[in-house]
Order: structure tokens, then sequence, then C-alpha cells
């Protein structure tokens, strides 16, 4: 009998038994799967647990009593998806949310989150509305043929991230070809994959770099090869610290990178300061109105990065100090003026 | 007793049968074996697959008796073929003493699913703890007042025993801050899920100027990096999208629209019309490698040395200016002329506020 034919036959005789069963009478029924040397069997039946328990079925053992004899058994209540029972908008945002991200094509566990949304559909009451607005955001998200074929991410990204996704979940150390920022730097590395980040469109792997034996962040554009260690997969290879904190590495401003030692910078924002101009600092940096203008001034670890983002602003920002960042963004537009001329 | 199974026989190939396919368990002796359930062995992760499918599709099928198949498959995200080899399969599920009521029944009739028998799978497991995790990474992503709510449910629907691992992998995945502060998303959010006008105050960046608009909203969608809410402005008289780090404010209205139809909805596109001509840019190495791990950057050409010329549909000449400025000298735009001079232009004046 195949493995994914004997787990459902055990699923389907767990929940029908109105009381705990014994190990002895599941060896009896399921002499084929079970029979043979009791080590053998038990560990057999204790791999067809925890596969059970990683598609959401919990086989428990209970201890038995007075009342009820000792063996294993599945909880109605622990086994079926409840009613989330969640307000209609708190429903929307679920569907919706869902149904973006996996139109995006590359987004962690794309196959759970596809499943998750199919299973919605009955923890809720009255999911259509809902429903419906996921399918038309699924839609809308994908764009057209043509809009889709131009869209497509590096081919294998998808790949790379769900590979990723299930070493992140499961601990396992991963091995990475790595293209470094100049072209021809590739670099071989085991790392242990702690989280993953999106930021600007684009997906990141943090976690320990044994080569580098620090905390580092990964592109995956630039993972050429990815191997996931496959010995012993319900064994984790190592533990993330405990202040590890994704959401801080997030949301750094790529000026808030660690290439260097801090440097205060300051730009001006030409007036009329937009909304969009002020914000696109980030919260930690420090506005003042200044003559109509406005002065903004942040801490930098990344200065090439400020440069860059000042000059997507074109005249309506400028760098005003340090003085030697300042030359480097009037240079930058002295050599791209010579070359439009 | 003696406990073992009997398979009952590979269903008949023929016209469709109004009678169970199953025959008295009396029948089935011997060896026989439904040839489909033996190819699907292969890889672990097949089985995987047809688990947690099969624990969805049972339940879904006893939920909308009569499926037409195609519409289960789709729903399943598998080919017709693909499906009827699942059935196939379930057929020889059941549980013991395995007698013939004992098993699974689902049969396919005029290209319709029914289930005769569905031996407790009459709901999905619950969620696995990456299943949840995917849906909530999402969720915070998107953002609105009701994520801790929407967290806190999919904790819930986790087997207890796998909730730590839930909420440890909850920290593992960011997929982006919210666009929009949380009041205007959960707004929008309650608005759609109840069909009401909402009223915007918006910032149009063609008109560089906020304004107020009343929109019945439809959904919302996420495309190259931005987020959407696409709906019906009622001012202008058809459907529009409005970015949601554009909306200032959004206020819930009394009136109740009637939304369109999926199949309507289903012919909507976010961007109607044609966004102009593809602008072309020329990249330096670096920045070639870069921008075309990009979702919309299509390559056109490339040099030995790495650089590229790429082309982005749907940029529009401001953006593509900035985006070229904002790769520090080793991009430029180059096509088409108009694009090119509004681009050589934005250096002139930038150059000007460093030399004035």
């Amino acid at each position: 009998m195949q493995k994914a034919e004997r787990l459902l036959d055990l699923a389907a005789f767990l929940l029908r038994s109105a009381e705990p069963v014994a190990w002895r009478e599941i060896q009896e029924q399921f002499p084929g799967e079970y029979g043979g040397s009791d080590g053998a069997a038990i560990r057999k039946f204790e791999r067809d647990k925890a596969e059970l328990l990683e598609l959401g079925i919990p086989v428990r053992w209970e201890a038995g009593d007075d009342d009820l004899p000792a063996g294993y058994l599945i909880e109605r209540d622990e086994f079926y998806l409840p009613d989330l029972e969640l307000a209609p908008e708190d429903l929307a945002l679920l569907y919706l949310a869902g149904s973006a991200a996996l139109a995006h094509g590359t987004f962690p566990y794309a196959k759970d989150l596809a499943h998750a949304l199919n299973k919605l559909s009955f923890a809720a009451r009255a999911a259509g509305t809902s429903e419906s607005a996921g399918l038309a955001a699924h839609q809308l998200s994908q764009g057209d043929q043509r809009e889709r074929a131009n869209a497509a991410p590096v081919p294998g990204m998808a790949g790379i991230l769900e590979e990723l996704s299930g070493a992140v979940a499961a601990k396992k150390r991963v091995h990475l070809s790595y293209e470094g920022a100049d072209r021809g730097q590739r670099t071989e590395r085991d790392v242990d994959p702690y989280g993953l980040y999106q930021a600007t469109g684009a997906w990141f792997l943090v976690g320990h770099c044994h080569l580098r034996r620090d905390l580092r962040t990964f592109h995956l554009g630039r993972i050429a090869r990815l191997e996931v260690n496959r010995t012993a997969p319900r064994s984790p290879d190592f533990a993330v610290p405990k202040d590890f904190a994704l959401r801080e590495l997030a949301t750094r401003e790529p000026w808030e990178y660690a290439v260097h030692p801090p440097v205060r910078c300051t730009a001006r924002l030409e007036p009329p300061a937009s909304y969009e101009a002020r914000a696109s600092f980030g919260p930690r940096a420090a506005l003042r109105d200044e003559e109509g203008a406005v002065v903004v001034e942040v801490e930098a670890t990344n200065a090439e990065a400020l440069v860059r983002h000042v000059l997507s602003m074109g005249d309506r920002a400028v760098i005003l100090a340090p003085a030697d960042l300042r030359a480097r963004a009037r240079d930058v537009l002295a050599h791209l003026s010579r070359s439009c001329a | 007793m003696s406990g073992g199974k009997r398979r009952p026989p590979a269903p008949k190939p023929g016209p469709p049968n109004t009678a169970r396919r199953r025959k008295s368990p009396g029948a089935v002796t011997g060896p026989p074996n439904a040839p489909a359930t033996e190819q699907a062995g292969g890889a672990k992760g097949d089985a995987r697959d047809r688990l947690r499918r099969v624990l969805f599709l049972v339940p879904y099928a006893v939920r909308h008796p009569g499926i037409a198949v195609k519409d289960l498959a789709a729903k399943c995200g598998i080919s017709e073929k693909e499906l009827l080899d699942d059935l196939d399969f379930l057929l020889c599920v059941g549980c013991p003493p395995f007698a013939p009521d004992d098993f699974l029944d689902l049969y396919v009739e005029g290209d319709r699913v029914h289930v005769a028998l569905h031996q407790s799978f009459s709901r999905p497991p619950r969620f696995t703890e990456s299943e949840a995790a995917a849906l909530a990474a999402a969720a915070q992503a998107l953002g609105g007042d009701g994520t801790s709510r929407a967290l806190a449910a999919l904790r819930e629907s986790v087997p207890r025993d796998r909730r730590p691992s839930f909420d440890e992998l909850v920290g593992r995945i960011y997929a982006g801050s919210p666009a929009a502060p949380r009041s205007v998303l959960g707004r929008l959010q309650r608005a759609i899920a109840e069909h009401r006008e909402v009223r915007l105050r918006y910032y149009s960046e063609t008109r560089g100027a906020e304004g107020d608009r009343t929109v019945q909203p439809w959904t919302l969608a996420q495309r190259l990096g931005h987020w959407y809410l696409y709906g019906f402005d009622l001012s202008r008289a058809r459907p529009l999208p409005f970015r949601l780090d554009r909306i200032r404010s959004c206020e819930l209205g009394e009136e109740h629209f009637t939304p369109p139809t999926p199949e309507h909805l289903a012919k909507e596109r976010l961007f109607s019309d044609a966004q102009g001509e593809p602008v072309r840019l020329r990249l330096g190495p670096r920045a070639a490698a870069w921008a075309l791990s990009r979702p919309g950057v299509k390559l056109m050409e490339r040099e030995e040395d790495g650089s590229a010329v790429v082309e982005m549909a749907a940029a529009g000449e401001d953006w593509a200016t900035r985006f070229a400025l904002s790769l520090g000298g080793e991009a430029e735009v180059v096509a088409p002329p108009s694009a090119r001079r509004h681009f050589a232009e934005a250096v002139r004046r930038a150059l000007a506020r460093y030399d004035g």
C-alpha cells in the first residue's frame, strides 16, 4: 500500500473511533503496514504521525484512565479547521492580501499560501464577497499575458524562494553560490537561514554566514545556486538567536545598511516639498523647515545610497553636507550631463 | 479476523453509471490495483502534495454537490486528468474493517463529481503553520485595523502543538510595510466587504495636487511593487486604479453599490490604456544586474562587460528619469527621443542646483 493511502486510512480510522485506539489494535487493523517487528513498526507509525501533523492533522496519545483505554486518537475539534469568526473586513484583508501575494509569483511558501486560500472558504461564514474580491485582486495583480511576460521575475526565483522557505521553517543549513555586487566575484558559503524579507520589490535572505562568521543579508536575485541540507529533515541544524529582529533589518533605509561608520548627512528639499518627498527619508530622519525649503538630516552608514535617493528627486533636492558627498552627487550629474550633450 | 484491507477494483471505464462503483468486497481478491494509484507513488513530494490536495478536495466536493470536474480541477490547481486520478486513488481509501461502506466514495456522473461517503473528511484539516504563516505575512504586508485580529484567528486555527512554530515563523518572514495608514486600509477593507462607497482625499501625481474622489471600491491589487485600490470613480464615470500610498484619508459613505460580477471583473485590467511607448535605458554592469532582477524590466541588448540596454513598459518619462538617476550615474534614458530629452533636461536642472 502506498504511503498516501496508508496515511489517509489511518486518519479516517482514528477520526472515526470514539475512544483512543490501542497500539495493538492499530497493528491488527493494519497488519500489512505496522506488522513485523515491534520496534520497526512503531518507528514507521511515529513517522506517519509526524507527517500527519505536518498536514495539519494532530494524532495524540492518551494515557488512559478508569474510563478510557490508553491509545491514539484524533480529536475532531483538533482536526477540523475551525470557523475563524472574523468580521467581513478582516476576512477581506486575508483574501485580498493572500490573493495579491500569490499573483505576484514569488512569495515564501507560495504553495502553502494557495492551500490556505482554498481552505479559507471553510473557515468563514459567507466568505463569498471577500472570496470574489480576492479573485479579482489575483487577476488584476497579475496583469494580462503580455504584461506578465514582461514582468516575469528572474527564472528560478520562485523555486529558490520555495526551497529557502522550507529551510527557514525547518531550520536547515543552506549552501549558496552567491554573486557579489561586483560581477565576477562568486563566493561559496554556508548560511543558517534565519528569515526572509521583501523590500523595494525584491526578496532577501538574512542569516548567519559561516564564511563571514556574522549576520549577512543576501539578495535572492544574486543566488546562483542553492542547496539545502537534506539530512535529518526533522532535526534543526541551528537555533535562531533570541535577539534576531527581522523587522528592524527589513525596514532599514538603504543608507542605513552597514557599510561604513555612521556619518551625519544633510539634504535640502526645494519648495514646495511634497508629503511624499518628506516621507521618503523614513521615520528616523530629522526634518526642519527653513525658508520654505525642508532640511533633512539623517545618519548614514551607506552614504552612496543617500546620494542616489537624493539624485532620484531631480532638481527638487540637493545634498548639502558632508562636502565630499555633495561633490559626489555633483560629479554624477556632470558626468550624465556630458553624456547627454 | 484477519483485519486485512481488501481493495476495491479499479473503476470501470465507459459511460457514466448511476450505480455506485464500488463492488462488494467479496468480489475483490487477489492483487488488483488501480494503475493510476501506483504512478502517483514517486517522490515524497508528490505523495504529500496529493494528500494535501485530497484533504481539501473531498470536503470541497461535499460542500458543492455535483460540482463540475473542470471546476473542481481548477479549484485544486490540477488538470482534469489529474483530478480523475485523484478520485481513483480515493476509491482505495477507507478505514478498518474495510467493509464496503468503510471506503471513501466519490464518483463522477455526467462530468459532475458527487460524494456518497466522505468518511469524516467533511471539513479540511487545520492550517499547517506554514499555511497560516504565509497568510499572516501577506496580511501584515497589506496591513489594516484587522491585522492583529486576523493573526490571532490564524494562530487559533493551527493545531495546538504547532502554535509555537507558527509564532516563530511569523517573526521570520517580512513581506513589506503597509502602503497606507492602518485606518485607511481598515476602512477600505470594510467598504469592499460591505459594498459601500468611499470618499477619498487623493493625491494625484499628474496634477501634483490633492482632490476629493467618490469611489465604489471593488478590490485591491498589487502591481510592480505598489498597492492599488481598484474601483469605479463616480465623478469620472469609469473604473480607475488609486495608489494606496497616495490616499490621504478615507471616509465610509452610506451608499451601497452592487459590485460587478466575477465574470465582469475577470475582464478588467488595472491599467486600461497603453502606457505609451516603452522607455529604454542603458545601464552599466552593476546597475544592469540589479535592475534585471526587478519585475517589469526586459533585457534588449547585453554587452560583454555586463552593461545592457533594457526596456521598461508602462514606465512613463518622469518615472524612468527618476529610476535612471537613482542608479548613481550608471544609467541613462536613451529612447524614445522625448524621454531622452526629459532625462537630459532633468540632469541639467539638477546640476544647476549644485552650481547655482
